[in-house]
């Protein structure tokens, strides 16, 4: 794919890294489908009816992985897609990792989340149940989420405070919707969410491919940040945090060559990205043991092909729309 | 599992971090471990747009 190794200058000292201090990741984001009920304009993982991969991970490699989450002592697994109530088993390995100590997040759309998922998951250690609520008028949110019920995603909200599970709500803005943000961050204070997620659209999947219709202007932009810092310092959404910073993958990319996250990102099939905005896998789960993975994740964060990867994608955004054209690093091996 | 080969090397395991840490550990030049922490993993997830916002 035509990846090249630019000239790196000498990496910082192993010990000066936090990943070559821990002994397993802080946080995993298991992507444990393709499939979803709705096909997002926006989406960043291209998911939608249909997409699921011929080879995801099946119910028992999902709960062996869940295992071996438990045996690293990882605090922290999030749950998303696609949209993870699609898979079978979700809610099983919710509660094997729950269950088992770990603190978890669940990424929906909250078209089907109904009070019995939500009755099982109160007894967990959830840290956040996140509805993506990206309009507040059914017509927006239709064309944004094409056969999508605002409705829908409003009662899962509700239905989530009312189990006492903590809610948390992202935003992802585009020419579309980004005229109703204020009165979603209204909605959220309202729905008794505690975080309100935002940032700019992410140039990466379905979004990437429809970039010429939905990249909002650098003036929608421009008032976007005036919004959120405005709703951040006003005393109508105590309660409610504003995560928006860094405000773009492109930001974030510059800080992880400073301090690469410890994160291992897991697609469907197991295969673990190196970095969300960019295609490079560097270890598969069904080859690897976790701590291998563990691994090769920190070994790659010192591979000058993808240090150079990440600088390119970092200087130039266009380039993290090849984020899903997965590819093995030279050194996967 | 049917045809695939999920290798899952702690899956099951009952050992004490302290063991792991001696299995994962033999070289001398590598550090002493750090077992993860939840009180550092809200940093790490506001910090990536990729995860925090999807």
């Amino acid at each position: 794919m035509g990846i090249q190794a630019d000239a790196e200058p000498a990496p910082a000292p192993q010990l000066e890294r936090r990943i070559d201090r821990l002994s397993a990741p802080l946080l995993v984001s298991w992507q444990l489908t393709r499939d979803c009920d709705l096909a997002c304009l926006h989406c960043c993982t291209a998911s939608a009816p249909g997409k699921r991969l011929t080879d995801e991970l099946s119910a028992d490699e999902s709960m062996e992985l869940a295992q071996a989450l438990l045996g690293a002592q990882v605090p922290y697994v999030m749950l998303c897609g696609g949209e993870p109530l699609l898979v079978p088993h979700w809610l099983e390995l919710a509660e094997r990792l729950g269950m088992g100590g770990v603190q978890l997040k669940i990424e929906t759309n909250g078209q089907r989340l109904d009070p019995r998922h939500l009755e099982r998951l109160a007894r967990l250690p959830i840290r956040s149940i996140q509805v993506s609520l990206d309009a507040d008028t059914q017509e927006t949110y239709g064309r944004q989420r094409p056969g999508g019920s605002l409705e829908r995603a409003h009662a899962a909200c509700r239905g989530v405070r009312d189990a006492g599970l903590p809610l948390e709500i992202t935003f992802a803005p585009t020419r579309l919707n980004i005229h109703e943000a204020e009165a979603v961050i209204d909605r959220a204070v309202a729905l008794g969410a505690f975080r309100f997620n935002s940032g700019s659209l992410m140039r990466i999947g379905t979004a990437a491919r429809l970039w010429q219709k939905l990249e909002p202007s650098a003036e929608q932009y421009r008032q976007f940040r005036t919004l959120l810092e405005r709703k951040a310092a006003s005393p109508d959404t105590a309660g409610l945090e504003l995560c928006y910073t860094p405000f773009s993958t492109t930001e974030a990319l510059w800080e992880s060559l400073r301090e690469p996250p410890a994160t291992l990102l897991v697609l469907p099939q197991g295969w673990v990205k190196a970095a969300g905005p960019l295609p490079h896998i560097c270890a598969d789960l069904r080859r690897h043991t976790l701590s291998q993975a563990w691994d090769r994740y920190r070994s790659a964060w010192r591979d000058p092909e993808l240090m150079g990867a990440v600088r390119r994608a970092a200087e130039l955004e266009a380039l993290q729309e090849a984020a899903n054209d997965w590819a093995p690093l030279s050194t996967f091996g | 599992m049917s045809n695939v080969n999920l290798k899952v090397q702690e899956a099951g395991v009952t050992d004490s971090i302290e063991e792991r840490q001696t299995r994962e550990t033999p070289a001398s030049d590598k550090p002493a471990w750090e077992t993860p922490k939840m009180e550092d993993v809200s940093r790490e997830v506001m910090a990536q747009p990729y995860i925090r916002f999807t």
